[in-house]
């Protein structure tokens, strides 16, 4: 007599599965509902928002108006240059600091860059409150005393004091400067980790053949670091656009609008104009760039995760 | 009847009913269960003092006694004597206005004071009528003008506690290098004394124009150009009517002031602080500030430009001199247990003792005008005969309940013209179109 083991195997296989999945949600079901209470709730209640005419002042009596909050918007002139600001925001602060972080990282990951010091001093702008990043910014840049104007007239590298955020075009690049500084340090860790894992014997077998430096790095470090530099293009991008801090401590939005971006618009508009909806439908808009990017992540994250899979 | 009200509680059901009285049932257990000495946490016993929550400026921004350090004992005693406790939040002036939003948008403000500048016409469905319950003798030493920002709907809802209106500051050194032996009279002089002044890589006039919205922001500073031009904001029905030769001429001369020789940083300051900064150093030789400022630019520890300062009242335009109120005042909120005892405590800060310590102590000018003639108080703050007589002439910030996005449009525009991104009268005429269309939407 024969046995087969799939056909006894199956039926009591097919309902351990169902009773562990069945277990598995059950035990996943608190956290999910955690999960509901803490960001699904507020993320559905701004949508709901977004639709009421509804102000500080008579908050709890909201009025549905439908899509007039975006409808409002989208005719606003200051909303469009709000979206224009964040989306030259983003992308200058997103290829400036990857392009950046990486020359640090490979800086950081040379023999001589190894001392620990390096890395504690390259924290110091990560490791600052925001706000207190911002004032110390706001003391650089400022034209009558600031050590920018200070140190540029000194050197003759400027013949007068500048105002640097007194110029649209010029208060929302230094912004940027600022910012950079600020992001840089964690984005740098990030690819220093990346390099460290690119597997040595890629780089013996390169000089081997004969790579120069330029090749080795075009054609082993770049695509050995492809997806944690995707990483990182996608988490800055996102956090490029919650950036409030340097705003409101430098500019509030000035000078003409130059320097207001969604983050700014949002908080604006709810907590100083009082316009709750309005304010809401801003910030739902952002939500939903914000969300898009999310999803590119986890889509970045999902071939790595597939390939560690199917080595394992 | 405001429709927003037919989204109001609805009546009672049995499901609701049932539902709340499950949820009645539970806090009463849960409160039985919980410790007493929990239970009693954050209220007073039937015995006890009461409490009064306050929320305040920080200094140097005014602040209360048991903030600022002034009139620390009689506060003590006033609160032995009315049997109450007072706490104080008190946090940066930029920080109030949105504190203030969140806390009534939920519906559950924990104060029973706050202060206020140009908000009550904004957030006055929150905020108790207060006019009754003011002593007569209160009423008849303060000037009735400061009333005006604190009134909506004719109910008056707060009282102004410091006399807060822009005056001209000058850098005495500064006139007499340039041989200037008084103050500028009118807004030809003032072009004329800040070319003069623009010199030795200094600037004859700093203001800041950096935050367009709120109280002293650039609009606001308009506001005090437009009164001397003899023109005004609204009309009777609430509309804007700024938008004519008085508008355009400030605009103007906002513009002009700025080729005669404002600091260039001017635009990019977004508070009077970074300004106050650029005349204490003695970069600058005018400037139109807040009464507050006497006392610390005549401080060798924070100023250098001590003992070297005048004060006058601002230059006249066409229709004379005008300014532009501070609106610093206390409310009390709905929200509050107490609004007797609280409406006391407002009293209190504005009793003659308290007023005249303020001035001393921390060079906010009193309010009373009892204590603003006061002969030891006009020898400390010799700018408040200045305010004073500035108090004589139109001092309106026109505060209504859109004040902020009002602010941010004119100012905004007002930015653009000085940048000369536009003319003053496209300046105005856009600003006065954005401005129908938030009061029109109100």
């Amino acid at each position: 007599m024969t046995i087969d083991p799939g056909a006894v195997a199956r039926p009591t296989g097919r309902s351990y599965l169902a009773r562990r999945r069945r277990t598995g949600t059950l035990l996943v079901l608190p956290a999910l509902a955690v999960l509901a209470l803490i960001l699904a709730l507020p993320i559905a209640a701004s949508l709901a928002l977004s639709l009421m005419d509804a102000d500080t002042a008579d908050f709890r009596f909201g009025v549905f108006v439908g899509l007039d909050n975006y409808r409002t918007l989208f005719a606003d002139p200051v909303f469009a240059l709000a979206l224009r600001n964040s989306i030259y925001w983003m992308v200058v602060e997103v290829a400036v600091v990857v392009v950046v972080a990486l020359w640090f990282a490979l800086l950081l990951n040379h023999p001589m860059g190894r001392w620990s010091v390096f890395r504690i001093i390259l924290l110091v702008p990560w490791a600052l409150a925001p706000v207190a990043n911002a004032v110390l910014w706001k003391w650089i840049y400022n034209s009558s005393y600031g050590i920018l104007n200070f140190l540029g007239t000194a050197t003759g590298v400027l013949p007068d004091p500048v105002v640097w955020l007194g110029d649209p075009g010029l208060a929302l690049n230094a912004l940027l400067v600022a910012e950079i500084w600020k992001e840089i340090p964690f984005i740098t860790l990030l690819l220093l980790a990346g390099l460290q894992n690119v597997p040595r014997i890629l780089y013996r077998a390169s000089r081997l053949d004969g790579a120069g430096p330029w090749q080795t790095f075009r054609f082993v470090t770049l695509p050995q670091l492809r997806t944690t530099i995707l990483i990182c293009i996608v988490l800055q991008s996102i956090w490029a656009l919650k950036s409030f801090d340097l705003v409101y401590v430098l500019t509030r939005g000035g000078p003409a609008n130059a320097t207001t971006m969604l983050n700014f618009l949002a908080y604006r508009v709810s907590f100083q104009f009082g316009n709750l909806g309005l304010g809401a439908a801003v910030a739902d808009i952002l939500f939903f760039v914000m969300f898009l990017l999310a999803l590119a992540y986890v889509r970045v994250f999902r071939p790595a995760r597939a390939a560690e899979r199917g080595v394992a | 009847m405001d429709d927003r009200r037919l989204v109001a509680p609805r009546g009672l059901t049995r499901r609701s009913l049932l539902k709340r009285g499950a949820g009645l049932g539970a806090g009463a257990l849960a409160l039985g269960a919980m410790p007493p000495f929990l239970a009693a946490c954050g209220s007073s016993t039937p015995s006890g003092p009461k409490e009064l929550k306050v929320l305040t400026n920080q200094p140097p921004d005014p602040a209360p006694p048991g903030v600022a350090d002034y009139s620390e004992e009689a506060f003590a005693t006033w609160q032995t004597d009315n049997a109450a406790r007072v706490s104080y939040e008190s946090i940066p002036y930029t920080q109030i206005h949105d504190k203030l939003a969140t806390a009534f948008a939920s519906g559950n403000p924990p104060w029973d004071i706050v202060y206020m500048s140009g908000w009550v016409p904004e957030f006055s469905k929150n905020l108790a009528t207060i006019g009754d319950m003011i002593s007569a003798e209160l009423k008849s030493d303060l000037p009735p003008s400061s009333f005006k920002t604190v009134t909506w709907d004719g109910k008056i809802q707060g009282v102004v506690f410091t006399l807060s209106l822009m005056t001209l500051f000058y850098n005495t050194e500064h006139f007499e290098q340039a041989g200037l032996s008084e103050p500028p009279k009118t807004w030809d002089d003032l072009l004329r004394y800040t070319k003069e002044l623009t010199r030795d890589g200094r600037y004859g006039w700093v203001n800041n124009y950096g935050a367009p919205e709120g109280i002293g922001g650039t609009a606001n500073l308009w506001m005090s150009y437009l009164q001397q031009a003899g023109g005004t904001m609204y009309d009777e029905g609430g509309l804007p009517i700024f938008n004519d030769a008085a508008g355009v001429d400030a605009a103007q001369f906002m513009i002009d002031l700025w080729d005669a020789g404002t600091e260039p940083g001017s635009i990019s300051y977004v508070g009077i602080a970074d300004t106050t900064n650029v005349f204490t150093a003695g970069k600058a030789s005018m400037m139109m500030n807040w009464p507050f400022m006497w006392k610390p630019a005549n401080d060798p520890a924070a100023s250098a430009i001590a003992g070297k300062i005048g004060a006058a009242v601002l230059p006249a335009g066409a229709a004379g001199t005008a300014s532009i109120d501070g609106t610093d005042a206390f409310t009390v909120t709905t929200a509050s247990k107490s609004p007797e005892l609280a409406t006391k405590l407002i009293e209190f800060y504005l009793a003659p003792e308290v007023q005249k310590r303020q001035v001393l102590d921390t060079g906010w000018l009193p309010i009373r005008l009892s204590t603003l003639e006061d002969a030891e108080v006009q020898a400390a703050a010799t700018n408040a005969p200045i305010v004073l007589e500035q108090a004589k002439s139109p001092y309106d910030s026109f505060v209504t309940p859109d004040y902020i996005e009002v602010t941010q449009a004119i100012g905004t525009e007002l930015q653009r013209c000085i940048r000369k991104e536009k003319s003053a009268q496209q300046a105005i005429k856009d600003a006065s179109d954005q401005v129908a269309s938030i009061v029109t939407s109100r």
